[in-house]
């Protein structure tokens, strides 16, 4: 198997970045999956952007408008 | 008239971070390579026309290695003459074949520097300015710009007044954030524009004799709650580092939390005598052609184009005052009454969630003599305290004991040193207080609630208060219903927490009061050698523990104040009593190096009891 390299895009680790951690992954040509050399995470574009989804869970209010921030 | 001011900041980084290494990521480094410089150049341009096409005016601030540059000087002439930008000088983006040549080195960050070198490099940055545009820059900047830094640049070239001084909460967090490889550790700073001690960058000046002479500016308006508790770079006033964090519609490519965080900063102004303040400062690196992890291109340009169109909105509906750096220090003198000798006006950020959905709220306050944070999630516990009354010399750099933590340390920080939890042994920082009655035992921490902000003249003297919504404290059979207000004397150094009691449903009931401080010392998550702390129960017949993590206590009634001296940051914090009350003093142990002071008292229906949590340099 060849050296892994980068996929078009520079896809973060979902499981790292749900602790915190922006972590590189690697891409697999061959193979079509990326992974992360931190964690354990192997996953295709699709987990990974489905994985990307899920770390937007956490911001509960990121879609809202915000017109008042006091609570007077 | 109240003005919500913006400073944008542009570089010409000739070797973009982060676009050597993660673009160019199986290729063998090549800091000069020309594809590189012609990109850097480009995205520069592209910057520079989203301002001036929204009518906003900006600070260019040139690179060392632009200065090499014969069309990045001609962009920012030209641009100086056009638009009314200012021309600066950035102590970032120092690296180049130049720079390389001449330091043999490939340390890029100007306060990690030793002495020697910071002094060679601010002369040769200056004088290659000078010889390219026949003047001498009045603002000048970097992610963190040390007391000594400061203090020789100023000396050398008095010219300077302002200076982009640090970036707020950029410390282990964000080091955490690239997997313990970005050393940027400079927590504990203001998130808002002051004037610099002579002595500690972080520390405001208290009087003219501590001036070092510029009005500093954060690196960005960051999120008070969010980089408070998260990667600091997912949160602030730069489009991209919202992408960063993920907080955008991915199918829409909208990202309403940007404009939410623009107009939490507006609504300041009405905590700070109508004067609010932001600052946005892209790195080219961060729209490179390649994209930025997941986001192409297309999308760094757009949330570029977005944040700059939302700043010229708001102009043209005359809601934003657009200025270069060295207008608004020049602004901010006057503004906060510095020029007529007053140092002492503190900012104030009453800070709600915007992101995440809760309804959580913090206060920060930062003056001369403190850096306070109140959450009124936790009753109004005090969760972070940084004691700027200290003016803590810290030198940073090679040559130095801190080579790189230039933060400033804190007596309470809840998320390094935990708060009101802890795993089930051993007490973590806080100043807080309990009620207790027949055994039972209830913290305000847990009390959520939330404030409101007054400004009042108590005594001759302005105060700021926060005065909380009333919270129930319910025991076994009775119900005490409390409310807390906090009073921030300006110029005082201290923070009174009073707490008012304003119905018991059995007056009879013996219930006690309990406030207290749980504090220790540091800069990151690790403890440090609490030996040499000396704690006292001032007054008549006093009580001391020397600490040597006995797990040892004393109290004594009527005592005038409960204290604590740590000599490693030349800090002393008190307790004082607004009426008679049993103080008391608590060493910790090894599993928990912590101190803690507190009084103790008996409370009556109506009654009020007030504490003053005292700040002094104890040298």
């Amino acid at each position: 198997m060849a050296q892994l390299g980068k996929g078009k895009l520079n896809y973060r680790c979902p499981s790292c970045f749900m602790r915190d951690l922006d972590i590189d992954m690697f891409y697999n040509k061959d193979t079509g999956i990326y992974s992360c050399i931190r964690c354990q995470f192997r996953g295709t574009e699709e987990q990974v952007l489905a994985g990307n989804e899920d770390v937007r869970k956490k911001y509960g209010a990121m879609y809202e408008r915000f017109t008042k921030f006091d609570f007077d | 008239m109240d003005k919500f001011i913006v400073n944008i900041i542009h570089r010409p980084e000739m070797v973009p971070e982060y676009s050597a290494t993660v673009t160019g990521q199986g290729k063998q480094e090549d800091i000069g390579d020309k594809a590189l410089l012609t990109e850097s150049l480009d995205i520069f341009k592209t910057q520079q026309r989203l301002a001036h096409e929204n009518g906003l005016k900006v600070t260019i601030q040139m690179t060392y290695a632009a200065l090499f540059n014969d069309e990045a000087v001609e962009i920012a002439k030209h641009d100086h003459e056009e638009y009314g930008d200012e021309i600066a000088l950035s102590l970032l983006g120092l690296p180049c074949e130049e720079f390389r040549e001449k330091y043999k080195t490939k340390d890029f960050c100007i306060w990690m520097f030793s002495m020697e070198d910071k002094k060679a490099i601010v002369n040769d940055v200056f004088e290659k300015f000078y010889e390219k545009f026949g003047f001498y820059p009045e603002s000048t900047g970097s992610y963190y710009m040390d007391a000594d830094l400061t203090n020789y640049i100023k000396e050398k070239y008095p010219m300077v007044k302002c200076a982009v001084a640090t970036c707020w909460e950029e410390g282990p967090k964000a080091y955490h954030t690239c997997n313990n490889s970005w050393y940027t550790l400079f927590d504990g700073g203001p998130w808002a524009p002051w004037i610099p001690s002579k002595q500690n960058t972080h520390a405001p000046a208290a009087n003219k004799e501590e001036d070092s002479g510029i009005v500093a500016i954060p690196h960005l308006s960051r999120d008070l709650i969010a980089c408070y508790d998260g990667n600091g770079s997912n949160f602030g006033t730069h489009p991209q580092n919202v992408l960063r964090g993920m907080i955008y519609d991915t199918k829409t490519w909208e990202y309403p939390y940007l404009y939410n965080l623009i107009d939490q900063y507006r609504d300041l102004e009405k905590y700070n005598n109508g004067y609010a303040y932001n600052m946005m400062f892209v790195g080219p690196g961060w729209m490179n052609k390649m994209g930025r992890w997941e986001q192409p291109y297309e999308l760094l340009l757009k949330s570029y184009t977005d944040g700059c169109a939302y700043y010229g909105k708001l102009k043209k509906e005359g809601k934003l005052v657009d200025m270069t750096m060295s207008e608004f220090a020049d602004y901010y003198r006057e503004k906060k009454g510095v020029n007529a000798g007053n140092y002492n006006e503190p900012e104030c950020a009453p800070w709600r969630d915007i992101l995440y959905g809760s309804d959580k709220q913090l206060f920060w306050y930062c003056d001369p003599y403190m850096r306070a944070c109140v959450n009124m999630d936790q009753g109004g516990a005090i969760v972070d305290l940084r004691p700027y009354a200290a003016k803590l010399e810290w030198p940073v750099g090679i040559g130095t004991k801190h080579v790189q933590d230039a933060s400033y340390p804190f007596l309470i920080q809840e998320k390094y040193r935990a708060g009101y939890f802890t795993h089930y042994a051993g007490a973590g920082t806080v100043r807080s207080a309990k009620l207790s009655y027949k055994g039972e035992e209830v913290d305000l921490c847990l009390c959520p609630t939330h404030s409101h902000f007054s400004e009042e003249m108590i005594d001759g003297k302005k105060n700021r208060i926060l005065t909380l919504d009333p919270v129930e404290i319910q025991f076994y059979d009775v119900t005490v219903k409390l409310q807390t207000k906090e009073y921030f004397e300006e110029g005082s150094s201290n923070i009174k927490i009073e707490r008012n009691i304003l119905e018991i449903s059995n007056p009879d009931a013996e219930i006690y009061l309990d406030e207290y401080i749980t504090a220790c010392y540091g800069t990151t998550e690790y403890p440090e050698d609490m030996t040499g702390i000396t704690l006292a129960c001032e007054g008549s017949d006093p009580q001391t523990i020397n600490y040597e993590y006995k797990c040892r206590d004393a109290k004594k009634m009527g005592a005038t104040a409960v204290s604590a001296v740590i000599p490693a940051i030349q800090t002393k914090v008190s307790l004082t009593p607004s009426a008679e009350a049993e103080g008391y003093i608590e060493e910790g142990y090894a599993f928990s190096p912590m101190f803690k002071l507190g009084y103790k008292k008996k409370i009556e229906e109506k009654e009020v009891f007030a504490t003053w949590l005292n700040l002094e340099k104890a040298n």
